[in-house]
Order: C-alpha cells, then structure tokens, then sequence
C-alpha cells in the first residue's frame, strides 16, 4: 500500500507542478486556438519571434532591470536582517512580541495599500519612480520574510561556538567572519533566495512607486497581457519564471534544512 | 608554564550575585578540581578566567600578570566547553588548526603540530574525516587536541566528560591525565562528579551555593570535611550531636575520647563516614557496641547500605556484609579516631 502511494508521489508532483508550465508552454507556441478546442489549430513561434525579436529590447531591458531590482532588494534584506535576526533569536528582551507583530504586518496588509501609503510620501522624499524608491517599497515586504527565516536559523544558534572560537584565540571580528557566518550560510542563502523571488513577482507596488519608468518584467508582462495577445503573455510568462527557476535550482541543497541542522 | 591566580572574584548575572569572593591558587602544572552541584557557579568562574565573562569585582593573574582586562584571545588560557562544539563546516584537522591559524602560525608548522597532537590523543588517520562522522567520544577527543595544540598556560574544563557514556568516561578520563602529567598543563577542571574530582585531581575546590567551602588534597575533603555540607556532599549521611567534655565528646550514641582538648564544654556536631561504622550481627553483648535494628538496606554492588536504627537515632552504614535483612538486630561499633568533630 505504502509501496504503491511511493510510487504515484512523483507522478502526482509532476503532474501538478508541470500541467500549469506544460500550458503555458502550448499557449506560446499557439498561432490559433479557439474556445471549444482542447487543442490549437494551428502551431508556429510567433510569440517567441515577438519576445525576442520584435520586443526583444524591452524584454532584456525589463530582465536586466528586475534582476538588479531583485538582486539589490536581496541583498539588503540580509544584511539588515542578519544582525536582527540574531538579535531577536539569542536573547529575550521586552518588547519582542511587538517587534514579531510589527514585522508582520506589511506581509498581512495588501500590497496595493503599502504601496499607496507609501507613495506620497516617496514623493516628497523624492524616492518615487526611482530605483531606490522600487527596492525600498520591495524590502518593505521581503525583510520581514528575511527576518523571519534568519530568526529561526538563529534560535536554533548555539553562541557558545563563538565563546569557543574567542578562546581558542579568535577576535570578534573574525569569529563573525569565520565562525557565525559559515554557520548560518545555509539560512543566509535561504533568506535571501526567498527575498529575491518576493521582488522578483511584485507587480503592483513596481508599479505604483516606480510609476511605468520602472519597467520590470512583471510590469511589462501585464502590459503585454493587456493587449490580449495570450501567445505572447505565455511566452513572456516562461522568460519570467525561468530566471527564478534557476535560482531556486541553484540554492537547492540549502532548501532541505538538513544542512541548517548542523548548527546546533 | 603557568600558575593561575584567583582573587576576591565576585561575580553577578545581572543583579543576581553568582560568585562571592572567591580566593584560588593553581600552581604552575597542577590539575586542581573545581567541584559542586550543578547552579553552584562553577562554570560561571571557568568563564571568568577564560575571559568570556567579566567579574563584577576581584582580578585573575597568570603568572603573577593580572589578565582581568584582556580581551579572552589574548589570554593565555584555553576553555574546552561541555559539548565538543567542533566547528561543522571544517573537517577534524582544520578544527585542531584554528587556533593556530588564529595565532598565524605557518601552514608548515600547523600540519607538524596537528599531526603531533592527533597521536597524542589517539585520533591517528582521523584527521580528513568530517566532524558528524565521528563518535561521541572522538569528538571530545578532537576538543581536547584543539586546545591542547596552542600548548596554552592554563587549560580550563567544563565537564568534558559528562556527554560520554560510563565506560568511555573512563577511558577519556585516563587519557586526559597521561597528557596532563605528561604536558603539565595547569588545568582547572570544572566537574559535580565527587568521585571524579577526587580521582583526577591533586587537589579539589569544593563550591557550594557561589561560595568556596574548602580547597584541599581529594584525602582531606573525604576524610576530614571542613563542615556538614561539605561532608553531606561527599556522601556523609551521618551527624552527631554532643558536648565537648575534658578531653570526651559526650553524645548519645556514647562517649568518644578525643585528642584535641577545645571548646570545652561547647555544644559541637561530629559525622563519621557510612563505610567506616562496624556493622556485626551477632547479637551477644559486647562492649562499646550499639544496638539496632535494620530499617531497609540497598545492594550497591561491593557493598551493602544500610539504614540502621538505634535507640539514640539512626545511622547509615556501608558494609561488605551481605544478607542483611530489614528488621535484623545487629550491633554498630563507632570507632573513635573515625569521629571528625567539626571545628565551631
């Protein structure tokens, strides 16, 4: 019996992981295809010939500006997160209940009304429709996620190996580059590949603050979807599920927690 | 080379004091025992002198140089924690090597040293594995060769053996001995195992409750305990009431003759160790024995303990005899000279 559901797991999995890209594929390929039919009528790259060709500028434009949206978003989300993380997993303070809900809150509050509340005052400051602007509305929503996984990596933290560097001769300085660090890369690349996917998918809050000066791919898929031309959408959909695809490959191994384990 | 120095440390976590005023002397390769229950502050001072914590009050010296400001990687002190805490990311030689690289020593000598100090504790041909593929007792054994390669002054233990099972205990406990007399690294030893401490040391400090209660040879705290508590800790279950009288100790379990004539006529408590009360069963009357009868006995392997009853209170005695049973008269002989009255 155990055997048997072993056995239709992957299928199972790949069915319901494949089907949604193995309809976008057909979708981009599609020259015709109508309602009542489950099939196109008719095949061709179009789609793929106007991603790359006809709107090829746009699109690379668009992927080298979320890739540097997403990377810079990352990045940032763990450098300030690390030392927090840290902070609220090895000791108890008053007020850290708070700081839990406080971080919370811009991941239960809509997007849109983040991103609305925030714009008048980028505007003043200056920040709307810039670069800066984009990633810091990004990390409003992907440093909580960072804070949160890098919590729980350091809750798990025993301090005591630093105290055992310290002794063995290590200044605090290198004890966080050679000790702390290493220990926690698993979560730190964790946190950040979790990061850069949450920038990586933001539409909305790209553009409200970026104000369409910002085009990134989410923005530019929606403005291609708008047109109705579905075959494109589908096409531009796997440029942009790709990337992130890639990455999530790349950080794989440190996904499975076992390697986080040995930090106890 | 190195003689530790403790002086007048007081040491609070936060408003709460841990340590108060504690006074220790480590000769220079002495392995002294720092003995008590657990929450005493035994760790607590191995911090202190490692430089992982600062005292509240009081200073540290190594070789009469006070160390009580510098920053723990400068101290010439080494602490080896409870758990191994060997670095997961580094196999076992790169784990023996860091402190070595910390103090930038050549790649050179760092293999010489490490290959030394592997043979030293036995971890020949261990050296590539990676930590999680150890045993338990092979990764105390890696702590161990990672302090010991910085050749440090002073060396500090906290309960290095308290993760292993019974037999490797004994096993690792012998081996940290040859290296100690064999390196004569001053060691301060942190344990709550009286047998232990007595066993490895030269001499024990005894903490209880923050406060040091007696430092002395493992022979002085058995035998002649400085108080109750220190003789109730090292198992001494039996108190005496009585009277200092021209040279008698009165009490109710009879008169005991003692040589030094003080305190006359002062109220004092004795004890007498459980191994060191006479147990017989016959049951004819013989001088200077007291009567009682078995209350409830427990088999301790080579030896038996026994709860006895007497008239004038009970007793708990460990004899070699066997077969007693709960409800047997017997009869206790105190020997005199085992009495130790304690001073006022």
């Amino acid at each position: 019996m155990r055997a048997l559901g072993t056995r239709l797991l992957a299928p199972a999995i790949l069915v319901a992981v494949g089907l949604p890209f193995a309809t976008l594929g057909v979708w981009s390929l599609a020259e015709r295809w109508f309602f009542p039919d489950l099939w196109p009528q008719a095949w061709g790259l179009r789609a793929w010939r106007y991603v790359f060709a006809t709107a090829g500028g746009q699109v690379a434009a668009a992927l080298v500006q979320s890739v540097a949206v997403a990377t810079a978003t990352s990045l940032v989300s763990v450098v300030v997160a690390l030392p927090a993380a840290r902070a609220l997993g090895l000791y108890d303070f008053r007020g850290k209940d708070t700081i839990s809900v406080l971080l919370t809150l811009p991941v239960i509050v809509p997007p849109l009304s983040v991103a609305m509340g925030l714009h008048l005052w980028f505007i003043r400051l200056g920040l709307a429709e810039t670069f800066v602007g984009v990633v810091a509305v990004h990390l409003t929503f992907c440093l909580p996620y960072a804070v949160f996984v890098l919590w729980g990596v350091f809750s798990n933290y025993n301090p005591d190996f630093e105290s055992q560097a310290r002794s063995l001769g290590a200044s605090q300085l290198r004890v966080w580059r050679q000790v702390m660090l290493p220990m926690v890369m698993p979560g730190l690349i964790v946190a950040g590949l979790f990061a850069f996917l949450l920038s990586w998918s933001q539409y909305l809050s790209t553009l409200i603050i970026g104000g369409g000066r910002l085009t990134t791919l989410p923005v530019l898929l929606f403005a291609l979807m708008g047109s109705g031309d579905r075959p494109v959408a589908a096409a531009v959909s796997i440029v942009f599920v790709l990337p992130a695809f890639v990455a999530l490959l790349f950080s794989a191994r440190h996904l499975g927690g076992q390697s986080l384990a040995g930090v106890r | 080379m190195g003689a530790l120095s403790l002086k007048n440390l007081t040491i609070h976590y936060g408003r709460q004091p841990v340590v108060a005023d504690f006074d220790l002397d480590i000769r220079d390769g002495e392995m002294v025992s720092l003995l008590g229950p657990s929450g005493a502050g035994k760790t607590t001072i191995l911090k202190v002198v490692a430089g992982l914590l600062a005292p509240t009050r009081g200073a540290i010296l190594i070789d009469g140089q006070a160390v009580t400001d510098l920053p723990p990687e400068k101290r010439d002190a080494v602490m080896i924690f409870q758990k191994p805490l060997l670095f997961p990311f580094m196999n076992v030689q790169q784990n023996i090597a860091f402190g070595l690289k910390m103090r930038g020593d050549s790649g050179d000598r760092r293999a010489r040293a490490v290959a030394h100090i592997l043979a030293l504790t036995r971890l020949d041909g261990l050296g590539r594995r990676k930590v999680h593929e150890l045993s338990g007792g092979q990764q105390q054994r890696v702590a161990l060769a990672r302090a010991l390669v910085l050749e440090p002054a002073i060396l500090l233990m906290d309960e290095p053996l308290s993760n292993l099972d019974a037999n490797l205990r004994q096993e690792m406990r012998e081996l940290i001995l040859g290296i100690q007399s064999e390196l004569g690294i001053t060691t301060l030893f942190v344990t709550h195992d009286q047998a232990e401490a007595l066993m490895m040391s030269q001499r024990v400090a005894l903490l209880l409750e923050g406060r040091l209660r007696q430092v002395g040879s493992p022979r002085e705290l058995y035998h002649r305990p400085a108080d109750p508590d220190v003789a109730r800790f090292f198992g001494g279950d039996n108190f005496i009431q009585g009277r200092m009288r021209d040279g008698v100790f009165e009490t109710d379990f009879g008169p005991f003759p003692v040589e030094a004539v003080s305190g006359n006529g002062h109220r004092r408590t004795a004890t007498i160790r459980p191994e060191d009360i006479q147990l017989v069963t016959d049951t004819g009357d013989q001088p200077d024995h007291l009567p009682g009868t078995v209350k409830r006995t427990r088999f301790e392997g080579m030896a038996t303990r026994a709860w006895v009853s007497c008239p004038s209170g009970e007793l708990v005695v460990l004899t070699p005899r066997s077969g007693l049973s709960a409800g047997q008269a017997v009869q206790l002989r105190l020997p005199p000279e085992k009495i130790r009255i304690f001073p006022d």
